[in-house]
């Protein structure tokens, strides 16, 4: 019988396309549609749930739709574009090499094998999925022609949602709570945020303090920044908790005053999903898919100007009424988004392909 | 997925000083963090060379799986479409994008060569790098057990000495502090720049309008041509670095200044070493301070400096400061 097929470079249970592949694979095979993992590389938390890409011609039937989770280079993309079943490609978005040369230039090079890569798929793919509208001008440009844009699945985990019950905001006498949550990466920029939060106590709030959750992405990046918290004399104020459980990451939400995104390229930002589940209020520099995502949940600040972020939080969290208005916002852009149903839009779109 | 809704812009900044002043102050954070950059700057570097070349000239190297040693080898894909040469992983409108004329075999050759050389000398500079980051040694806390300290009533004599000695370029101050000798130098006609560490002071002199590098006054030196400064004054830093930190920043200021230049250095005296406000913890950190005023003379004359009379010697003063004052020979 012909099923549907994630091929996936690495399959990591913790991250965004991690849980979207398990999510997808668990829908698949609700619905009585074949459904297996295949990796490049095994990861040792995910082996029972994958098997080797070299395996998949032993398995494969006639009328098989293979889905590519795309999201950086990998032997895959010419592997599976040399192959003659329907190819679906889901795309998470390539971090722009020039924002990672200057901090590990063989990831840079790979995430420009990346967007060759994808162009070379394109000619192949029957159908692509970004998962915003950002993405998908990504695709447009890389010459997919028949593109649609369904959100992550599975973007907003049962700890997440069941944070929302126990928020602690509103405490008087301390300084506000800054958080970033997301890998530690270039394209993050992090350093954005530190820069803002030494203006912010210099100016509003010298008590102000951030907490940065999430694993060290480029590891040279990872010991900069807290190099340059160090130096900047901020030891004290900026906390880096690392790879954190999704229990610990539910609870930075539940403790935080405002989510802080500087990023100078997201393709979605699941983390701001999950700021509006908690009604955690989030400031962010509009870039990449951020305006797209956020919407009118949070505040946006136009200019990459640390000095203007800085008295954007502070004024967001002097004002109690204001941080209702966006949480309630937050709650209708979730519902716009639909991030529940989005897995069921994606099944529905692949199985239609067999 | 739905239309988002219009998203809330702010436009609002509360600023240091003039936004002019905040936006220079930005730039010198960034600055500072950029320097921590391992790989050169955030442009492309030597080996988006090779990025570029190996693309386009190159076998494919995307892993160590079985699936990359199979695309490699261009063996035939079981069940799939036939056998793929690497060439082909490049769409045709890439091709034709960065063909340019038509490459010849000759040249193809040659630039797989280059290429080679590339990862060759990539795999080189590994290494240094891996070599250079052992020996660059992260700030500990040690500077910031020493708080910023302005120059209090010596900025008088100190600026005195600067103007009669009427230098030509800038003038350099070590750990700048907050700036008041910065505001005392430009009030008196004399370009000045400040060197200091600690971002959260540096910030407000960024903010006040000052020329400040928020780094090591060590590595701002590095950063200037030989026998540009016209002057420099060293104070705060001197009391913190070890001995043979101390000698390199003595030869980078030596290095920069152009000859006959001043060179003013704020010491703290060794006579009230043992009480002084930095504690116990600092002054192990810091190994044994502070240096004689003999010390001092000896430093400098090594280091190519002619020693003058001390600008101010009162070690019985509620500062305790010495102020040297010599000139690059």
């Amino acid at each position: 019988m012909s099923g549907v097929h994630q091929f996936v470079p690495l399959l990591h249970r913790g991250d965004a396309v991690g849980r979207h592949t398990l999510r997808l694979r668990d829908l698949f095979v609700a619905r009585g549609v074949p459904s297996r993992i295949y990796v490049e590389l095994v990861d040792p938390e995910t082996v029972t749930e994958t098997e080797l890409a070299t395996a998949y011609p032993g398995h494969s039937e006639p009328g098989d739709v293979l889905l590519y989770q795309f999201a950086t280079a990998s032997a895959m993309a010419p592997w599976l574009a040399a192959r003659a079943e329907t190819l679906v490609v889901n795309y998470h978005n390539i971090t722009p090499p020039e924002l990672l040369a200057a901090w590990d230039n063989q990831v840079a090079l790979g995430q420009l094998r990346a967007g060759a890569e994808l162009r070379t798929l394109a000619p192949r793919t029957a159908l692509a999925i970004a998962d915003s509208a950002y993405n998908n001008e990504h695709l447009v440009a890389a010459g997919f022609v028949n593109s649609v844009v369904v959100p992550p699945s599975a973007a907003l985990g049962d700890d997440i949602l069941g944070a929302a019950e126990r928020v602690q905001r509103g405490g008087t006498g301390r300084g506000a709570r800054w958080l970033s949550v997301g890998r530690v990466a270039p394209n993050k920029a992090l350093h954005e945020t530190v820069i803002a939060l030494m203006v912010a106590r210099a100016h509003r709030d010298p008590e102000a303090t951030l907490l940065v959750v999430g694993k060290a992405a480029i590891a040279s990046y990872d010991a900069a920044l807290r190099r340059f918290v160090a130096e900047m004399g901020l030891d004290d104020a900026v906390t880096f908790a690392g790879h954190a459980s999704d229990a610990a990451v539910a609870a930075a939400y539940a403790q935080a005053d405002v989510l802080v995104v500087t990023s100078q390229h997201e393709g979605f930002c699941v983390p701001v999903t999950e700021a509006m589940a908690v009604g955690l209020p989030v400031v962010a520099y509009a870039q990449g898919a951020l305006p797209e995502v956020l919407g009118a949940a949070g505040v946006l600040v136009d200019a990459v100007d640390p000095y203007g972020l800085a008295s954007t939080i502070a004024d967001l969290l002097e004002d109690p009424a204001r941080c209702r208005e966006l949480a309630a916002a937050g709650r209708r852009q979730l519902a716009a988004l639909d991030l529940a149903g989005a897995g069921d839009r994606l099944v529905d779109l692949v199985c239609a392909l067999r | 997925m739905s239309v988002p809704s219009p998203p809330q812009r702010s436009s609002r900044r509360d600023s240091g000083g003039s936004e002019d002043h905040d936006a220079d102050a930005v730039a010198a954070l960034r600055a500072a963090f950029a320097r921590l950059q391992p790989q050169g700057s955030g442009a492309w570097n030597f080996l988006a060379a090779l990025t570029h070349l190996s693309d386009r000239y190159s076998e494919y190297r995307p892993g160590a799986s079985e699936l990359s040693k199979l695309v490699a080898s261009g063996q035939a894909v079981p069940g799939g479409a036939g056998p793929r040469r690497r060439r082909s992983r490049l769409s045709a409108a890439d091709r034709a994008a960065n063909s340019g004329p038509v490459a010849t075999p000759e040249l193809e050759w040659a630039m797989k060569q280059v290429v080679e050389a590339f990862r060759f000398l990539s795999a080189r500079v590994a290494i240094l790098e891996e070599r250079a980051a052992l020996e660059d040694v992260p700030v500990s806390g040690t500077p910031w057990l020493m708080p910023a300290q302005e120059l209090g009533r010596w900025v008088e004599p100190v600026v005195a000495h600067l103007v009669a000695s009427d230098p030509r370029g800038e003038v350099v101050h070590g750990d700048c502090g907050e700036g008041a000798l910065l505001d005392a130098l430009e009030s008196a006609g004399i370009a000045a720049h400040g060197a200091e560490p600690r971002g959260t002071v540096a910030l407000g002199a960024l903010e006040r309008g000052h020329s400040v590098s928020v780094c090591e006054t060590a590595d701002e030196l590095s950063a200037r041509s030989p026998a540009s400064l016209g002057g420099v004054v060293l104070s705060g830093v001197v009391d913190r670095l070890p001995l043979p930190a101390l000698i390199t920043l003595l030869a980078r200021v030596q290095r920069t200044l152009t000859p006959g230049a001043p060179l003013v250095v704020v010491v703290r005296t060794p006579q009230v070493a043992d009480d002084e406000p930095l504690g116990v913890v600092a002054r192990d950190l810091l190994g044994p301070r502070a240096l004689h005023a003999r010390t001092w003379a000896l430093l400098l004359e090594r280091a190519g400096f002619v020693s003058g009379a001390p600008l101010v010697a009162d070690p019985a003063s509620d500062d305790r400061r010495l102020v040297l004052s010599s000139v690059r020979r």
